[in-house]
Formats: structure tokens, sequence, C-alpha cells
């Protein structure tokens, strides 16, 4: 029987490999899967939290409108990174410093 | 009428200051414009000293005789004292003035043929013009400030001149000598000023010694001293009873100035016991050797002596001419032994300038001035004619690649043929030294030997010595110049009986030697000075001083002088001249006691060695000694301990201070650097820094939550 630590933990790989993508990548798309590595892990958690809801299926809902955001946000974000690329022609972040003091 | 006067005075004036001022234009031409060898310059400070000479002409024949000028502005006031500076014409000074520029001229036209060859031919000339300008000046001051300044000048003058050829190290030497000699005197004379300064208020040389001067109206009384309104003892007092107040100073005051002003007068008068360095001083050219070491310098003491001469007593009067007469007859005896030319000269000098000093001892005021004139003539002639004569031996020694000393009356002789011209000046010129008859000299030594024998008459048996030893002077004199004359003129040349095949072309030189050597000689014959040949008296000079003795108080000694002096020095002359014409080199031995002391001098210059120099420069020493090791080291473990302290200092400024200050920001900005880290615009290192501090966060309260 698949316990709900067993979600917990599969979620918590899933996050704790997305925090890693996105720390430690060159790339601004390879971060962009690792934050969609961390969205999942929620919405993973979210479906088996649902299952403990007094509602039936509130927390598959919450997943879907999650999943459709993501996608929303995941196309905003990849429209940033084709201007950045344009402007700096490179997408790496860390030679985007122009911010620093 | 007076309006008349007053013009005609401001214009004697106006003629004075060009007179005077007219060299010191030409020194500073000469001085800004002089190239090395411009032959400009000697004929610009010729033309100055002729205009001058002129001028002082002008004014002489103007106020000599007439009534005085002085005219004076105001230079400067201190307190309630003001000090005038002006100018000073009476027969004093109009005499001086035109002796100087008399005697001056001839010496610049003869330097212009005599320095011809000289690399510092414009320096020569721009001295010799501030020579002039500080005589000139110095005689018609009418204040002793401005005396004494003009006094320094003239010895700073006389200075650089004997020093002119400063690569010799004998020159150097001299000057040095003649100038620290001069300050002893110099420091008289300021010391004399200030006490006269103190005791009468006024620096004015016509209120103080002039015909009611304060210096006459003052006397000596004795009084008692009140000592705390007790009265103590009594004591003699120097007092001047005046309208402006009565005022007094102890006598011993007096006599401090005076002594202060016989230091001055033997220092510039090389009198003894300053008298070493005038033959030193012979280490200038010869040019001013005859004007400032013969003629006119040396004759500024005695003229001081003119200047001041009512404030002496009879004991101080009696001390210059016990100090005279010494003078006179001690250089007179160097000079018998001396073998260079112009030290024998320079002594010759030395015992006039004696004759000059016991001359104004014995009262002979008059007598004095007119020696000094004459002997200015007559001197000035000798030594441009010794000038001449060195210059050729100096031609014969070049010629011939000798090693002689061209100054030396041993190498001399027969110089008559080839220097007739220079042979009959000086043989005037000698003659008015010796003071036979129809020269001026003549006249003005016989006037001095008659009245101080006179003036002997009723004093002790020492004091009637002064005028036995004026007249054994004489002949010595006549003596030591016969010497001289027929060394130099007379038998063959001496150079020629060692090296036979001799070069000898010398001549008697140019118009610019002979001009003043003629113009020199005729003043030195008795008719420029006096229509009767052999009364002292007639002269006009004489006359101009208005002394009391008159014409007709002729007494025995007018007769026996005159006669006695001149036949004993002829018969000297005459034996000199058989002895010396033989030509033996030394006809005389060259031992005995008296003949080292006469040729070392008296041994004045190893006395002073020994006594003053050597225990001065032990002095010195010790103090240098005290200096170098004591103040010194004083001062120097001073500096150790300040640089310690110092180093202290600087540790605990850089350690300490410097530490804490480097210390906090060494902290600021490691603070800063470690902040600064996350500020590196790197969006993942924010992430990351982020995700540190929330796992720290987490650890934190998991840790504290057991």
């Amino acid at each position: 029987m698949i316990s709900l630590t067993d979600f917990m933990m599969v979620s918590a790989g899933l996050f704790c490999i997305g925090l890693y993508m996105i720390v430690t990548k060159r790339n601004a798309i390879q971060i962009l899967i690792g934050i969609e590595f961390m969205l999942n892990a929620a919405i993973l958690n979210l479906v088996a939290f649902g299952k403990f809801d007094r509602l039936n299926n509130g927390g598959q809902m919450f997943a879907l409108f999650a999943i459709v955001l993501a996608a929303a946000t995941t196309a905003v974000a990849l429209a940033i990174i084709l201007n950045v690329y344009k402007k700096y022609k490179t997408i790496d972040p860390g030679q985007i410093d122009q911010l620093k003091d | 009428m007076e309006q008349f006067l007053q013009s005609i005075d401001a214009l004697t004036i106006k003629f004075t200051l060009a007179a005077v001022l007219l060299p010191l234009l030409a020194f500073v031409l000469n001085m800004c414009f002089g190239a090395r060898s411009n032959k400009f310059t000697g004929w610009l400070s010729t033309v100055a000293i002729l205009v001058s000479c002129v001028l002082s002409a002008l004014i002489f024949s103007k106020v000599w005789n007439g009534h005085q000028v002085h005219q004076q502005v105001l230079w400067f006031t201190i307190g309630n004292t003001s000090v005038y500076t002006g100018i000073l014409l009476n027969n004093l000074s109009v005499l001086m003035l035109l002796l100087v520029s008399l005697i001056a001229l001839p010496v610049h036209i003869y330097s212009i043929a005599y320095m011809r060859h000289d690399s510092g031919y414009s320096r020569y000339f721009a001295y010799l013009s501030l020579f002039s300008f500080s005589m000139l000046a110095l005689v018609v001051a009418d204040n002793l400030v401005l005396l004494y300044i003009f006094w320094e000048l003239v010895g700073f003058s006389s200075y650089l001149l004997i020093g002119f050829w400063f690569t010799r190290d004998k020159a150097v030497i001299a000057n040095k000598k003649a100038f620290i000699m001069n300050r002893i005197g110099d420091i008289g004379l300021l010391t004399a000023i200030i006490i006269l300064f103190a005791m009468f208020h006024t620096f004015d040389i016509e209120k103080l010694f002039g015909p009611d001067g304060l210096v006459g109206k003052s006397s000596f009384i004795t009084a008692q001293i009140e000592f705390n309104g007790q009265p103590t003892r009594f004591e003699s007092v120097w007092i001047l009873f005046a309208s402006s107040g009565n005022r007094a100073l102890p006598a011993i005051w007096q006599y401090i100035a005076f002594a202060g002003i016989f230091l001055a007068v033997a220092a510039k008068s090389a009198q003894f016991p300053l008298h070493t360095w005038l033959p030193d001083a012979m280490e200038g050219p010869t040019s001013v050797s005859a004007l400032i070491h013969a003629a006119t310098m040396v004759a500024a003491g005695v003229f001081l002596l003119g200047r001041v001469y009512p404030m002496f007593n009879s004991t101080e009067l009696t001390i210059l001419a016990v100090v005279g007469c010494f003078t006179a007859f001690m250089a007179a005896t160097i000079a018998l032994t001396q073998n260079d030319l112009k030290r024998i000269l320079a002594y010759s000098t030395i015992s006039q300038l004696g004759y000059m000093v016991m001359a104004m001892g014995v009262g002979a005021y008059g007598s004095s001035l007119f020696h000094l004139v004459t002997h200015a003539f007559f001197k000035c002639l000798l030594f441009l004619a010794a000038g001449i004569v060195i210059h050729q031996m100096g031609h014969i020694r070049d010629d011939n690649n000798l090693s002689i000393d061209p100054q030396n009356i041993q190498n001399m002789g027969g110089l008559r043929k080839k220097l007739p011209f220079t042979f009959i000046a000086a043989l005037i010129g000698a003659l008015a030294l010796v003071g036979l008859p129809l020269t001026s000299g003549f006249l003005s030594k016989d006037s001095i030997l008659i009245q101080a024998f006179e003036w002997s008459g009723d004093k002790s048996v020492f004091l009637k010595l002064i005028p036995v030893f004026a007249l054994i002077t004489t002949w010595l004199t006549a003596f030591y110049v016969t010497r001289m004359i027929v060394k130099v003129f007379f038998g063959d040349l001496r150079v020629a009986e060692s090296t036979p095949a001799l070069k000898v072309h010398i001549t008697d030189g140019t118009w610019l030697y002979k001009v003043p050597l003629a113009l020199l000689a005729i003043c030195c014959l008795f008719p420029f000075f006096s229509a009767n040949p052999l009364v002292y008296e007639r002269s006009w000079l004489f006359g101009g001083f208005g002394n009391a003795t008159n014409p007709e108080a002729v007494n025995i000694y007018h007769a026996l002088v005159p006669v006695g002096v001149n036949i004993l020095s002829i018969l000297v002359i005459w034996y000199g001249y058989i002895i010396y014409t033989k030509r033996r080199a030394n006809p005389f031995p060259q031992t005995g006691a008296l003949f080292n002391l006469a040729c070392n001098e008296w041994y004045f210059d190893s006395i002073y060695q020994r006594i003053i120099i050597k225990p001065l420069l032990a002095l010195c020493r010790a103090s240098f000694w005290f200096d170098r090791r004591i103040i010194d080291n004083f001062i120097v473990f001073f500096a150790k301990f300040s640089i310690g302290l110092a180093r202290l200092a600087a540790w605990c400024d850089r350690n300490i201070i410097d530490g804490f200050l480097n210390l906090l920001v060494i902290t600021v900005r490691t603070i800063g650097n470690f902040v600064r880290r996350f500020q590196g615009g790197k969006v993942q290192y924010y992430l990351y820094s982020m995700l540190v501090v929330i796992l720290a966060i987490f650890i934190w309260i998991i840790l504290d939550g057991r």
C-alpha cells in the first residue's frame, strides 16, 4: 500500500532536484525546468493531501489550476528568456549581472 | 648780503656732495658694467676723481680761512633724541678733501698704466673709487655716527685692496691681519662715541668739538658722592654745566673715551701697539700702497685726532706724545735693516705718522696737519717711484728667467741711468722725507721738532727725552733713506754681477707714469707751501690753523734745531753715500742684538704671536673642545633622547592608534566584502543564500525544539 509518506518523499525528492537545478544550472531554460520540477512537487503534494480533504477531488481541481498557471508562467518565462537572449546574447544568469553594485 | 652768503653756502654744499658722490657713482658703474678687462673703467674712475679734485679745489678756495659751512638735515629720531646728519666744512675738512682728491688723482692716472695687464682691472678701479668715496665722505662728515660709518668703509676698502690679489696666500693673510687690527680700533672708536653720547647727548661734531663746544665746557671736579643719602667719599667727576641741564659721569669714563679714540688712531694710523698690519699691507698693488697705506687712509687717524682735539687733557696729550715718539723711533730703526723696498717705505710711513701723533701730543696741532699734508705728497711720490722700480725689476726678472725678488733692494743698483726720470722724482721725495731745506718736509718736520722742544721746556727729564728721540729719528731717517736711494739708484745693477749676459730693456714708462710723478714732485717742493723756504710759520697751511705761535716769538730753538738737524742730516747722508756706493753687500755686520731687534721688527709679531695669538688660539681650542665635547655631547644626548622619545611616540602612533583605526577599517572592510558578495548580481547566488538561510533557520528551530 502506498502511504502518504511515500508521496511526500517523492515530492520532496522532486523539489530538491528542482531546487538543485535552479541553483546550479548555467542555462536559464534548465532553471525553468527546475522551477517546473518544484511546481510539480507542490502539485503532487496537493493531490496526495486531497485524499484527506472533506470535499471530493478538491485537491485535483487545484492541481489542474496550478498546472494551467504553470503553463502560462512558463510561456511568459520563455518569452522573457528570448528577450534576454536578444539583449545579452546569452542566457547564462550568472553573466546577466547588471543589477549588482 | 645774508641771502647772498647763504646761496654761496648752498652751492658749496652741492659741490661737496658732488665731489664725494662722484667716486661712488664710478664705483657703482664699474661694479655693474665693468667687464673683466674693460679699459674704459679706469678712465671712468679717473674722470670722476678729476672732477672731484676740481670741485674740492673750488670748495677749498671758498672755505679756507673763511667762515665754516655747516648744513644738516634730520636723519632719524629715537625717543626724544633727534640725530642730524650733514656736511661740515672748516679748514680741517676742506684741507683733507683737497689733499685726498689731489693724491688720488695721480694715483688713478698711474694705476691706469700700472694695472694695465691685470685681469682684475675693473675690480681694481671699482675698489679704488669706493675707497676715494669713503675717504672723501669721512673728512666732510659732521657727525660721529656718520664718521664711524665711513671710518669702517675706509677700513673695508683698504681690506679689499690689500687682498686684491686674493690668490696669493700672503695677501690674504695680510688683509686679514689689517682688518682684524682695524676692528680693534673700530671698537675703540665706537666705545668713545657711545661714551660721548652718554655724556653730551649729541653726535654732532661741531656741537661737541667746535669753538664753543660741549667738550670744551666740560671739566673735572672732585665731588663728594652720596650713597643712600650718606656722603661717603670724594671722587673725581667729569661734569658739564650746560643751559639744558648739568650732566656728570665718573671721571674714568673720560679716560675710557680717550683710550677708545687712541685705539682707533693707533689702528688706522699704525701706531704702537697696533702698527704691525701696515708693513704686511704692502702685499697690495703698489699704487694702492701709495694712496691708502702711505698718503690718505693712514692719515685718517691723525685727522680724527684733529677732529676731537679739544677733548684731550694734558695727561692724555702726553700719552699721545710718548706713543708717537716711540713709534717714530722704533719704526725708523726697523727701516734701517729691511731689504724689501716697500717694507722700508712702510716703516718710514709708520715713523712719519708717529711724528704727526707726537706733534698732536705736544700741542703742535697745525704742524701735525702740515706734516700730514707734506708727508702725503712725498710718501705717495716715493711709493709710485718704488712701484716703477719694482715693475721694471719684474721685467728684468721675466726677460732673463731669473728667480729674484723684484722688491729686494740688494738686487738693484745703477737704476739712475736706466730710469732717470724716476730717479729724480724719488730723489726729490727722499730729500723731502729727510727734511732738507727747500723741500716741504723741511718746513713741516722742523716745525714739529721746534714745537716739541718748546713744549718740553718745563717738563720732567723723562719727557725731555721725547724731542731728543724725535731728533735722533730724523737722523735715522736720513740714513735709511740714503741707504735705500743709493742701493736702488747708484752703483751698478747687482743682478748683473751674478748673471753677466743680462738683458736690460727698461724705461721710465709712458706719460701715464711720468705725469703723476711730476705732479707729486712739484708738490714736494717748498713754493707749494710757503714763500719762504726756511721759516715754517710763513706757510699758508700753518697759518690756516691759527696757532698761538707767532713769527716774532723766536727763541733759541728756532735757529738751533733746523741748523743742527740739517747739518747732521747732511753728514749722515754723506756717510751713508760713502758706505753704500762701495757696493759691498753688507757694510755692517749682520749680527748683534740691536741688529736682530731691528731686523725682526722689534719682535712685535712674535710677541703678539706668543702673548696674544697663542693664548687666544688656545682659548679658541679650549672653547672648541668645550663646544665639541660638552655642549655638542649634551645636545647630541638630548637629540638622541628626543629621537628615542620620538621613536616611542611613533611606535605608539603606528601600532596603537593607527592599529586601532586599522582594526576598525579591516573589520568594516571584511564585513563589507562579506556582504557585497551577496550583491554580486547573480540571481542563482541569491537563491542559494536564501536556501542556506532558510535551512539554517530550520536547523536552528529543530535544534532549539529539542
